[in-house]
């Protein structure tokens, strides 16, 4: 008995029809908001993305990723200071200069 | 502009944020019948549910920042609860339910006794369904909103799925109750 009033009320509830709605409401809608400015208040993350947009550039964030791949890159190429070689032929601040110029 | 199938609703929000009036005309067309359905459902009024989706819409243009994509949010679950929010604020201000003068039906009955009877079960469920307590409410009208799962309407109240079938079985137990004579 529940059971076939739960399925009753189901198809009550399923049966609740909508009256359909003015047909130029969307447009109304589109009309109203053009005469309506729009908040200004934008957050640093909004302002960059605006920059970016104005110069045409790519999303920001993509900018960004890929210029933190590239400095690794270079980073990760770039030689490291690290300590001399033991065969002598690594450059030393005296062998800079020229023998005249010599550290006394 | 007609309908952009090919922009979603993330990039027409971008847009809309940089300004851009066309992507809000599109958003809106896309959008306005379904919003405007659940709103009827709750405030059983044509022009109120009319006004409640302008507002939504007209709200969201003014002030395009409140949409926030790193919410991890779909912007239609965003939006119910936008208009969900205005349904109730209208319903708070308003008498409960203001039928219209014919309760709708979905379907077509062909004896006119029927369609009598029917008509007043619709009427007394919609004036049952008002007297709900408020998430019960809202519940049901979502639960019971064509293209809504059960889960999307858990997300839109905010709630989690065993939350909403909880209130949904609540919701059903206190009709099922007053509408006795009528199941």
């Amino acid at each position: 008995m529940s059971d076939s009033h739960d399925e009753k009320l189901d198809a009550m509830l399923r049966a609740r029809g909508v009256k359909a709605p003015s047909e130029d409401l969307a447009e109304r809608i589109i009309l109203q908001a053009r005469g309506i400015p729009q908040a200004q208040n934008s957050s640093l993350w909004q302002v960059i993305r605006q920059l970016f947009a104005e110069f045409h550039l790519p999303k920001p964030g993509y900018v960004l990723a890929s210029a933190l791949i590239l400095g690794m890159v270079v980073g990760f190429n770039m030689p490291s200071d690290g300590p001399a070689p033991q065969d002598g032929t690594a450059p030393t601040i005296q062998s800079v200069f020229s023998p005249e110029e010599a550290l006394l | 502009m007609a309908d952009r199938p090919d922009i979603n609703d993330d990039e027409l929000l971008e847009r809309i944020q940089d300004g851009s009036h066309e992507a809000f005309s599109v958003l809106v067309r896309r959008h306005t019948e379904r919003f405007y359905r659940l709103a009827f459902r709750f405030v059983q009024n044509k022009e109120g549910a009319e006004d409640i989706v302008q507002d939504a819409f007209v709200k969201l243009w003014e002030d395009p920042a409140k949409w926030r994509p790193e919410r991890n949010t779909k912007f239609t679950t965003w939006f119910y609860r936008v208009v969900v929010n205005l349904c109730l604020d209208w319903q708070r201000k308003k008498r409960p339910t203001e039928l219209e003068d014919e309760a709708l039906l979905s379907d077509e009955r062909p004896s006119v006794d029927e369609r009598l009877i029917r008509a007043e079960e619709q009427a007394m469920l919609e004036k049952e369904t008002a007297s709900l307590p408020e998430r019960q409410r809202t519940a049901l009208h979502l639960c019971f909103e064509e293209g809504l799962s059960n889960q999307e309407a858990a997300d839109i109240m905010g709630i989690n799925l065993k939350a909403l079938q909880s209130l949904i079985m609540r919701a059903k137990a206190t009709l099922k109750e007053r509408m006795r004579s009528y199941l």
